[in-house]
């Protein structure tokens, strides 16, 4: 008896995880919240409140390159940033920020987050250093955990995103007509 | 004692200098290194008691320059604080001659925890 390979069983060992099968808002939450205290200070963690992102923001990012790829990524009110930045800082806070504490400072922040999301995802996997600008394009939103939380009143938001597109659906090619051209 | 503190991020940098304090070892002469290479250029240039080095950064990581240490004979005590904390860059770690690594986010009681017999 022969049987026809469809490609299935292939299709399915060789797809890629998405990151909703790997991690949780909970514990994407959990991470944000623990590194919140240790680096900004018990008296101001972050509350799980849903906020409006103002038009104005600015992410921070780490890539993480392993069995799952993409990226972890904090996006704020440029102004919630400086504020970040300056609660890091504490004394040492020059009085006049400059772009540059505030990408040391907001990367710092998603590098401690992002190597935590990286420790809970499976391995081996590599950390890429903290980048700030304009958040990493989402291609795949089944391939997103997101979080959006309150600090001081403001929105930010925790998003574990794939960077890449999604698969193509698998063709069934011996339930699809041809069609002579 | 003189302590070299080593992480690309001027911020992590404070944090870990506040930690020290808070964790009661206020007395100690602190050396700050920007990158690897940096740490590794100070551990010859300023002698240091102790590394307390982040593991990824530019220019040269933490480990590299951890290799670079053992390798040029140097037994100076050094301790990672990294945001990976996993068994396996623990592992790592440990093999390659680090006395302890400080997974990020840290407080004054993990430092203290590792610290206590060196600086106490």
């Amino acid at each position: 008896m022969s049987t026809t390979d469809t490609g299935e069983r292939r299709r399915s060992s060789d797809a890629r995880p998405v990151i909703t099968d790997l991690i949780d808002e909970a514990t994407v939450q959990s991470i944000g919240e623990e590194a919140w205290v240790a680096l900004v200070g018990e008296e101001e963690p972050l509350v799980p409140l849903l906020g409006k992102l103002p038009d104005d923001v600015l992410s921070s990012w780490v890539d993480v390159v392993g069995p799952w790829i993409g990226s972890v990524v904090l996006t704020t009110g440029r102004q919630t940033a400086a504020e970040l930045t300056r609660a890091l800082l504490g004394d040492s806070a020059p009085e006049l920020l400059d772009h540059e504490d505030v990408a040391d400072a907001f990367g710092e922040i998603a590098n401690v987050v992002g190597g935590n999301v990286k420790a809970a995802l499976p391995g081996p996997s590599a950390l890429g250093l903290p980048e700030v600008g304009d958040a990493p394009v989402v291609r795949n939103p089944a391939d997103v955990c997101r979080v959006e939380v309150l600090w001081r009143g403001q929105a930010l938001a925790i998003s574990v995103q794939g960077a890449l597109p999604p698969l193509p659906v698998p063709s069934h090619p011996h339930h699809e007509k041809e069609v002579s051209l | 004692m003189k302590i070299l503190v080593a992480d690309d991020s001027r911020a992590m940098r404070q944090i870990v200098i506040r930690t020290l304090r808070q964790a009661g070892y206020d007395d100690h002469d602190i050396v700050e290194a920007e990158d690897g290479a940096d740490a590794l250029s100070k551990v010859s240039s300023e002698q240091p008691d102790l590394v307390l080095s982040d593991w990824n950064m530019p220019n040269m990581t933490g480990f590299e320059c951890l290799q670079a240490m053992r390798s040029a004979g140097s037994v100076v005590p050094f301790g990672f604080v990294t945001s990976e904390g996993s068994p396996e860059m623990r592992e790592k770690a440990a093999s390659a001659g680090a006395m302890f690594l400080i997974a990020k986010p840290f407080t004054e009681d993990t430092f203290r925890e590792h610290l206590d017999g060196m600086l106490a």
